[in-house]
């Protein structure tokens, strides 16, 4: 399998003082293969969103490196820089705060094609966006409208359309439904499947809620502290949980059967810092099972079959 | 005869329980751009030490619910022009300001949903905390006193009391979420309001708050209404449900009503349907097609109507019909009596 999107023990740390550093993203690496979903899941502050920067070019990596399509994003020249990053969108998590409020909806879907250079004239461009629109699904009632007159799930459209309109290959969706409601949730989940059915897209998707991303995904990352603790196709990922904090996560989830949260199965604490953290596992001071040698020294990702990887003592 | 309103009292045997009712409430906001209704005649009652949940999308009127029993409707624009609030049998709705400010944190609280933005950021969590026992110290005790009632507060949400000297920023969501809860509890309200209180946390956090919520709802013996947009929540820590849509209660009942009968609203319906399911493998998830009505400009008849995949012509006009089984409680034509569909 080749993918499309490669990554290589990819590391980003923030300096946050002194020799001081905070490990966002901490040897990571992840292949999405092409018209495949990944899905990136895991609390606030695991380092999701900065992958998802990272991968796209936006953010300079401290080591490692992103292949897209067989280049390496961080040491090409400009000009395959930017032929990349035609080819890669993001879609936002907040449609509140990610359009400018001062601009119209036209404006706002018609700036990358703008940019971009990609149509002749106006009435091109005019003709392109209509055709966004509509396959997004907004009324064109609504081309010189402001965002502030629509709601959430009309302006996470907006930035849907804004995302396609250069007819990229890879889009990295980070958490676009969280600030929706339910049924408006589901709206844009089907929105993004249909979408990449049409075009063939290939999607990172980045959320905390791992009931969405199960839907939309082929493969699944869970990430803790900057690093990928397990990782498996979806089905089986939900089938067959092994790592202690994703099973965790899991049964954190509140299922909509009467009934009380099982107490016993509930995390305790929350993330510890990721500043500088202590060798070992991460997850080692929640966990449940864990055991002296957890924190002695890196543990790597393992498969224990059914391309099903984790990284736990558990299970050596 | 049969539609004079949702839970409406038959004999006044609710009444003699309950903590709080509401009768008939309604609430609006007059705007530049015309009356927006947002909450159309609810009724409800809460009983001591029942939890009962206002679930519904954005605009259904959830929080103008809240807001309106705590009479803290925004003054220039916020209007009720009609209903009942009834504490311990007092209407709310006849009281003086300055008898709500003696209300308001003693006998009914708020949790707010962004605990980002709950808390006051340049006074310590300490600080903010004994605010609310010094406004109601209606018993003089002393700053010593208050101050230790302070730590024992901290301590019953979990965080250490040492940390009262602490500026909120210094904590994290789930545990400025914890602090706004020790407020909230400060003077042992009968009644608790909260708003969406763990939508801006992670899910493993969400878990410990509601877990925690749920513990000293039994310790305390605090009823509690629970606002929240999200099914597996009301699931999980509720006793009875209300589903709102537009303003309205469209489904009343106990949460096995709710969640297991099969008789339902079809909004109710759509709303399940909606969520993601973990058990089942279903590639394409089912929305309500459309959006919410418009406040200002709301349909006639029932209100679901025009996103209804059931509706037929009697849903255009007039009050939909009300089907009641023990305490189940629907807003809808479908099950009028002789219909057939």
């Amino acid at each position: 399998m080749s993918g499309i999107l490669k990554t290589v023990d990819l590391k980003k740390y923030f300096k946050v003082g002194r020799n001081r550093f905070l490990h966002a993203v901490d040897g990571v690496n992840i292949e999405i293969a092409e018209g495949a979903t990944l899905g990136v899941v895991g609390e606030s502050g695991c380092g999701k969103s900065t992958l998802g920067r990272l991968v796209l070019g936006l953010l300079s990596a401290t080591s490692g490196e992103t292949y897209y399509d067989g280049v390496n994003i961080y040491s090409c020249g400009r000009e395959e820089m930017a032929s990349c990053r035609r080819n890669m969108q993001i879609i936002f998590q907040d449609p509140y705060s990610s359009l400018n409020p001062r601009m119209s909806v036209y404006e706002l879907i018609s700036e990358p094609l703008v940019m971009n250079r990609a149509c002749e004239n106006r009435k091109e461009r005019l003709a392109r966006v209509v055709e966004l629109m509509e396959t997004v699904g907004l009324a064109q009632r609504f081309i010189n409208s402001y965002p502030h007159e629509m709601d959430g799930g009309r302006r996470q459209r907006i930035g849907v359309a804004r995302a396609l309109a250069l007819k990229p290959q890879f889009i990295v969706c980070d958490e676009p439904v969280s600030a929706l409601d339910v049924s408006i949730q589901a709206q844009i989940l089907n929105l993004l499947m249909d979408m990449q059915e049409e075009m063939k897209l290939t999607y990172m998707f980045i959320t905390h809620d791992l009931s969405v991303v199960k839907h939309i995904s082929n493969e699944i990352v869970v990430m803790y502290l900057g690093q990928c603790v397990e990782r498996a196709e979806s089905k089986e990922l939900f089938k067959n949980p092994k790592h202690p904090y994703t099973q965790a996560l899991l049964s954190a989830i509140p299922q909509p059967i009467p009934g009380r949260f099982q107490r016993d199965k509930l995390l305790r604490g929350e993330v510890s810092d990721p500043i500088d953290p202590e060798p070992g596992c991460r997850f080692a001071k929640r966990c449940r099972h864990s055991m002296p040698k957890c924190s002695t020294g890196p543990i790597k990702l393992k498969e224990g079959g059914n391309k099903h990887f984790v990284a736990c003592l558990l299970y050596d | 005869m049969e539609n004079q309103g949702f839970n409406q009292p038959k004999n006044g045997q609710d009444t003699a329980r309950a903590v709080l009712e509401l009768r008939g409430l309604e609430a609006v906001y007059e705007t530049d751009d015309g009356i927006v209704r947002a909450v159309n005649g609810i009724n409800f009652s809460i009983a001591e030490r029942e939890t009962i949940g206002l679930v519904g999308e954005t605009g259904a009127g959830k929080t103008t619910t809240a807001l309106s029993i705590l009479r803290l409707l925004p003054e220039r624009t916020g209007r009720i022009p009609s209903g009942q609030i009834l504490y311990k049998g007092q209407d709310l709705l006849k009281k003086s300001e300055d008898e709500m400010r003696l209300i308001r944190g003693a006998c009914i609280s708020m949790i707010f949903q962004d605990p980002m933005t709950a808390l006051n950021p340049i006074l310590t969590v300490g600080d903010q905390i004994l605010e609310s026992l010094e406004v109601h110290n209606a018993e003089n005790r002393t700053h010593g006193e208050l101050e230790s009632r302070v730590d024992e507060l901290l301590s019953l949400v979990g965080i250490s009391p040492g940390r009262k000297k602490e500026y909120p920023h210094q904590f994290s969501g789930g545990m400025k979420q914890r602090i706004v809860i020790a407020i909230a509890l400060a003077c042992e309200p009968l009644l608790l309001i909260a708003d969406e209180p763990t939508t801006a946390l992670d899910v493993t956090i969400q878990a410990q708050v509601l877990v925690l919520m749920d513990e000293l709802r039994d310790k305390l013996g605090t009823s509690m209404i629970m606002i929240t947009h999200d099914l597996g929540v009301v699931a999980n820590t509720c006793d009875k449900v209300a589903i709102m849509y537009a303003g309205e209660i469209v489904e009343y009942g106990s949460v096995h009503d709710i969640f297991e009968n099969g008789t339902h609203h079809p909004y109710t319906t759509g709303l399940f349907q909606a969520i993601p399911n973990m058990k089942e493998d279903v590639r394409r998830l089912h929305p309500i097609e459309g959006l919410m009505p418009d406040p200002s400009d709301l349909p006639s008849g029932c209100k679901f109507h025009p996103r209804c995949p059931k509706r037929f012509d009697e849903c255009n006009d007039g009050r939909p019909y009300l089907y009641e089984r023990g305490g189940h409680r629907i807003f809808c034509n479908l099950f009028r009596e002789g219909f057939d569909s």
